[in-house]
């Protein structure tokens, strides 16, 4: 099934009705009957989209500046969803399986607190990649969130369980109070990474300033970068040789919390 | 001619004080206020300028309009928009501010205060990491130990001192100031920090850093001594501040928007809030933000009784949804989201950043506001309203959560925010064909 | 010209005016009860339909300063939990702690009509009333925090009787109560003045006064009684959820030396065991105690398994339990009149100790002879949240269903209790004296909790069924006033609902005692301090009658 933005939303489209989980087994016209929310007012997805074909295998093609339209692949729990250009808010919130690729931009909240499968982000990725709502101490269960690009302050919130890649750099408190979970950072790491952590691994191949409350371990070569980074690789990420196999720095932290969190650095030379 | 009024034990909206011991004198004209006896110079100048100046009551359009009109008008493009947003009523009374929710309630429309430019991420670390405070007259009765951190109420909140803090004799602490000790934690040394026992003068952007190098110190955990070099206080500085923090019989930390609104926010302010919890193993500690606008905090009271969320509320769906950096109005007018604007004695086109201000520009917007303003000068509808406090009654929250009556002084020609805020409300339920199914 | 209603073939229990489910009419105009009415008057057929007086919530926590944070704490708690707007009725939020329009909305959907917030420091009682104000369809009305007022405390330590009792009725008139609430008495000023410390002893002294807990106790169940209050002190005991408090409640109760008292939430206070250990029942010893006393009531606090939010004015309780969550913690005192804390909570069926709080709130229900006086709370949203109750009415009156919930709960400490033992099944009657008759009757409000001619028309009319708590869950008629809030199933008008309070007399001359003491304590201006009628839209002052033996 394939979406084509014809109406530019003039407020923002809530439109958790673009998932595969929604979308399989309808004809188009009956996918163009689904409900979105423009701003205050009850519309129809076919309001703002051209639908053409089926997604009998569970696969979605969206095009169009999505920037205003937010919680695509809202619960999703199956199929492919292919975004060509950039797309809102809440991209995969509260996800459990399948698969989203977005071509462009992403804004905020991308996998927030997803539980399962695989959210892909070509360009950048707003603040609050796989994090926690306010109030609640536990982000992301599961599931993994590849961002290309830049991401913005936030990233992997309190994480319990996954993988967060970041092919640039990332915002401030990365990792903030992770309970366990990795992520790891292409480029280099924001203001406070890891501050609260309890456990979990935070990987930068570049240097970081980081807290009073994390200490230096030892400088090792942990064979466990060496399959991430393959496996970031495999899925399309820039890795040069050099930081497959270290050196890297093991800081531990956050000595406020239970101090078995670690933040990997490279500490080898550089090209 | 008639007598000189006098109006005993008025209460300052001013700031977020709310001191409820002014006297005033009317002139014997009755429009204007001669004397403020015990308010600060803010207070003064706040009462004393107060003017009734010869404004149309309203305009649409930029040409003056009759209330009836300016109400029907504000109604229609409320209702008429998909995302319209209200925002502002830090400076009305908690009787306009439900108001202003029930219009966000009606139209589906989204509602913030300027809560979210100010203590927004005291907000949300509260809802992250709880707190532990106290009304001022507890302070005032047994803080033996005083923290401010990052703000200057010896410029900002006169009066504090005085009354709720540093300089305030009690029961408990008869002799005031002597009986107290005074730290400071700012980035530069303000009046207020140089009347202060301790003063820890920190690097711009490291906050962050020394609260939780506290946090750590208090729970007899690592610290690594780069911490001087990042922050520019020593360990040992520190761990004295630590010391006396744990071994005083009450503390309070005191936290401004130089803690709230710098790089790191509610991450700041939740160190904080964490580091007066944590000191509970030990002596009992609390926290208190020291807010701006004299009812921001009733802002935040009426909101969260209402919407169950104190900021940042959207009711696009039919019911309230909260999110901060989604639904807070500098976000939703930045983004181009809002495509109306209700401000109620706010000027954010005065000091919102540059794009948000942009899009306000593009979209039709209704202001409220006793005196002309930038936000009011490109507003479709703009009301004149009576000023609370001086001319309105009504209940305002001190910056601790407690509520107190106003005491106007004399009448202004002009309606008062909740006035016009229920007609345009009752507006609006016509023009949606909302019955209003009351029985009482 | 006044609106007329009857309700024709209903089952009926109106057990103030011995009526156990009789098919009978019930007649209303103006919002009251009456004989007849005319022959066009509305009519609602109630056949196979059980109707009876609106449900009274004697105590719970629904307005003021600290319910609002709890409110504004837990976003998390509200976001799955949304009350969509309906025309004009106000949107909101659920979960624990709902916002106000949905707490009154809900209460009404559960077919109560009254409901008392429990505590009140009287510099909250403005902040209070205005959210009552917005606490649609019930009546309500609140009780004041005095058993850590300092300036009381300095009363009575120096022996000033007379001035005490003028200082408290001045408070009730000043912040508009409805009743004198005391918690964990005498704990405030150890914990703010002493470093987080408490008492745990009726007769330990108070530091910084010549005064014990018990002395407090016994002051304010005298001033109760001798100002003719409708409804006696109402006491939440001192080591509340410690193990082994049992003793301090019997020790409490005996203070009241014969005189009316009323012992809140007493599963929280029905413990056995050593301090510090596993808690065993003690429901036995005080209900034996309580079947034995008419002087004393009580309402039971029943813990529900489920999300709870703990929210009291004894501070250094959720203190001790913040150490053993290391969750969220909210503190915040009041000067000179109270503490509070607040936390959110999850009562876990696999838990020794949330398991055996559930069978002892139970315990105290089926071991009561006196329905009158041991009546039915969850101390909302302490033991869980009011929407609970049409399930704890099924645990009440539905004993397979109770074994089978029993058997769910953590085994060691069902056994540690005589809850299997316990065949008894409430009857319907028994269910309307826990939920209405008696806990009007407790409040001394003489136009609720039945339907005399005369009374308030506040009624609830549910579809008679098997399943009492699908039943008792949502209300198929709700009449408040003598208008239908609730026509079959469908919310039809708003009603604001009354503030019910007293104005017990005083000698004015009190003010001259109380003023000074506010310019050394206090950080508000005397003359700011008493709340204007302003804040009460509808009004209703009970008067205080005479001096209760």
């Amino acid at each position: 099934m394939r979406l084509t933005l014809h109406a530019v939303p003039e407020v923002p489209l809530e439109a958790e009705a673009i998932c595969p989980d929604m979308l399989m087994g309808l004809s188009a016209d009956k996918a163009a009957e689904l409900p979105v929310f423009h701003g205050n007012e009850k519309a129809r997805l076919g309001d703002f989209f051209s639908v053409q074909g089926e997604a009998r295998d569970g696969t979605v093609t969206v095009e169009g500046d999505l920037s205003k339209v937010k919680l695509i692949g809202n619960g999703m729990s199956t199929g492919r969803l292919r975004i060509e250009g950039d797309v809102g808010a809440h991209l995969g919130a509260e996800m459990r399986g399948g698969e989203i690729v977005v071509t462009g931009n992403a804004g905020d909240w991308v996998g927030r607190e997803m539980s399962g499968g695989r959210i892909t982000i070509r360009g950048d990725a707003g603040h609050m990649v796989g994090c926690a709502v306010r109030g609640v101490p536990v982000g992301m269960l599961g599931g993994e969130i590849i961002v290309h690009g830049n991401a913005g302050n936030e990233v992997g919130h309190g994480m319990r369980r996954g993988l967060i890649a970041i092919g640039g750099d990332s915002g401030d408190f990365t990792g903030v109070s992770m309970k366990a979970g990795t992520v790891v950072v292409m480029g280099r790491l924001g203001m406070r990474p890891g501050a609260g952590m309890v456990r979990g691994t935070l990987i930068s191949t570049q240097p970081a300033e980081l807290l009073p409350t994390f200490n230096y371990d030892t400088t090792y070569r942990p064979p466990i970068i060496r399959t991430i980074l393959i496996y970031l690789r495999k899925l399309g990420f820039t890795v040069e040789d050099l930081y497959l196999n270290g050196p890297y720095q093991r800081w531990s932290g956050d000595s406020i919390e239970l101090n078995k969190g670690e933040i990997l650095l490279y500490a080898g030379t550089r090209q | 001619m008639s007598e000189a009024k006098t109006i005993h034990n008025a209460v300052c909206t001013f700031c977020g004080c709310v001191c409820d011991d002014i006297e005033l004198v009317v002139a014997p004209e009755g429009k204007s206020i001669t004397r403020a006896g015990n308010a600060c110079e803010l207070g003064r100048a706040w009462f004393l300028e107060h003017r009734i100046e010869d404004y149309p009551v309203a305009l649409v359009d930029g040409k003056e309009a009759g209330l009836e009109e300016a109400v029907d008008a504000a109604a229609r493009i409320l209702v008429e928009a998909r995302f319209p947003a209200v925002y502002g009523l830090s400076d009305t009374t908690c009787e306009a501010q439900k108001e202003a929710v029930a219009i966000a309630d009606f139209v589906n429309g989204n509602i913030d205060t300027t809560t979210s430019v100010c203590h927004g991420p005291s907000g949300m670390a509260f809802q992250g990491t709880g707190e532990s405070t106290a009304s001022l007259g507890e302070i005032k009765n047994r803080a033996d130990f005083i923290l401010y951190w990052g703000g200057n109420p010896v410029e900002a909140h006169p009066r504090h001192f005085e009354r709720y803090s540093a300089k305030a004799k009690a029961a408990y602490l008869p002799g005031g100031r002597a009986d107290r000790t005074i730290a400071m934690v700012d980035v530069r040394k303000t009046r207020s920090a140089s009347e202060a026992d301790i003063f820890l003068q920190v690097r711009p952007g490291s906050d962050f850093e020394v609260l939780w190098a506290l946090r750590a110190l208090v729970r007899g955990k690592y610290v690594d001594d780069s911490i001087e070099a990042r922050t520019g206080i020593s360990l040992e500085t520190l761990q004295d501040l630590v010391e006396r923090m744990k071994n005083c019989q009450f503390g309070v930390i005191f936290f401004g928007m130089g803690l709230s609104m710098t790089r790191g926010r509610h991450f700041n302010v939740s160190a904080l809030l964490a580091l007066a919890t944590d000191l509970n193993a030990f002596t009992h500690f609390v926290a208190n933000p020291v807010r701006g606008h004299g009812n921001v905090t009733g802002a935040d009271n009426v909101v969260s009784w209402q919407t169950g969320y104190p900021f940042g509320v959207n009711f696009n769906r039919g019911y309230p949804r909260f999110n901060p950096g989604e639904f807070t109005t500098v976000d939703v007018l930045a983004r181009g989201d809002a495509d109306a604007l209700l401000v109620i004695a706010s000027d954010p086109a005065a000091n919102f950043p540059r794009r948000a201000i942009e899009h306000l520009k593009t979209i039709p917007v209704i202001t409220l506001d006793p005196k002309p303003t930038r936000t009011s000068q490109l507003a479709r509808v703009a009301f004149t309203v009576a000023a609370y406090g001086i001319n309105v009654p009504g209940t305002v929250y001190r910056m601790d959560n407690v509520a107190l009556p106003l005491r106007p002084a004399f009448d202004s020609p002009y309606p008062c925010d909740e006035e016009i805020l229920r007609a345009i409300k009752e507006r609006v339920c016509e023009l949606k064909g909302i019955g209003r199914r009351e029985v009482a | 010209m006044g609106s007329e209603l009857k309700i024709i073939n209903g089952r009926v229990y109106d057990p103030i005016n011995d009526i156990d489910g009789e098919i009978r009419d019930v007649c209303i105009r103006d919002g009251k009860i009456v004989e007849s009415v005319a022959d066009d008057a509305k009519v609602i057929d109630a056949a196979g339909k059980v109707v009876m007086p609106g449900g009274v919530d004697m105590h719970c926590h629904i307005a003021g300063h600290k319910v609002n944070l709890a409110r504004k704490f837990q976003p998390e708690d509200h976001r799955h939990d949304v009350q969509p707007r309906v025309g004009a009725l106000r949107s909101g939020t659920g979960g624990t702690v709902p916002s106000t329009f949905t707490t009154g909305y809900r209460y009404a959907t559960l077919g109560y009509t009254t409901a008392m917030e429990a505590a009140v420091p009287p510099m909250g009682a403005r902040h209070t009333l205005e959210e009552l104000h917005d606490t649609p369809v019930v009546d309500k009305g609140f009780y004041l925090l005095l058993a850590n007022n300092v300036c009381l405390n300095q009363l009575l330590e120096q022996g000033r009787h007379a001035e005490f009792r003028d200082a408290v009725a001045w408070w009730l008139n000043k912040s508009k109560a409805y009743a004198i609430k005391l918690v964990n008495p005498g704990g405030d000023e150890p914990w703010k003045g002493r470093k987080n410390s408490n008492v745990h002893d009726l007769d330990q002294p108070i530091s910084g006064f010549d005064l014990t807990p018990r002395k407090i106790i016994k002051a304010l169940i005298d001033v109760s009684n001798d100002l003719g209050l409708p409804h006696p002190a109402h006491i939440h005991c001192n080591n509340l959820g410690h193990s082994g408090n049992y003793a301090t409640t019997l020790e409490t109760m005996k203070t009241a030396d014969g005189r009316r008292a009323h012992i809140t939430h007493i599963q929280f206070h029905s413990y056995g065991g050593e301090v510090g250990k596993n808690p065993t029942s003690a429901a036995r010893q005080i209900v034996d105690y309580i079947n034995e006393h008419p002087n004393i009531s009580a309402d039971v606090g029943q813990v529900m398994f489920g999300k709870a939010t703990i929210m009291t004015a004894d501070a250094p309780l959720t203190w001790l339990l913040r150490n053993m969550s290391k969750d969220k913690w909210i503190n915040a005192d009041t000067e000179c009149e109270s503490g509070c804390g607040i936390i959110p909570f999850s009562y876990q069926e696999h838990v020794y100790t949330h398991a055996i709080q559930w069978a002892i709130g139970l315990e105290l229900f089926l071991l009561s002879k006196d329905p009158w006086r041991m009546v039915l709370s969850t101390d909302h949203p302490n033991g869980g949240s009011f929407e609970n109750y049409p399930r704890l009415i099924r645990l009440l009156m539905d004993k397979p269903f109770r074994d089978e919930q029993a058997k769910r709960a953590n085994p060691k400490a069902i056994a540690n209790t005589s809850l299997l033992d316990i065949d008894r099944e409430f009857t319907m009657r028994e269910i309307v004296i826990v939920t209405r008759a008696g806990p009007a009757r407790l409040l001394g409000l003489e136009n609720k909790g039945h339907l005399g001619v005369g009374a308030d028309a506040d009624i609830t009319i549910y579809d008679e069924m098997e399943d009492k708590e699908a039943m008792f869950n949502a209300a198929r008629y709700v009449i408040k006033g003598g208008e239908l809030f609730i026509d079959n199933h469908e919310f039809r008008f708003d009603h604001e609902g009354s503030v019910y309070h007293v104005s017990p007399s005083y000698n004015p001359e009190i003010e001259r005692v109380l003023k000074p003491f506010f310019e050394d304590y206090y950080s508000v201006q005397f003359e700011n301090y008493p709340v204007s009628d302003h804040y009460i839209a509808r009004g209703v002052t009970v008067p205080t009658g005479q001096s209760q033996p």
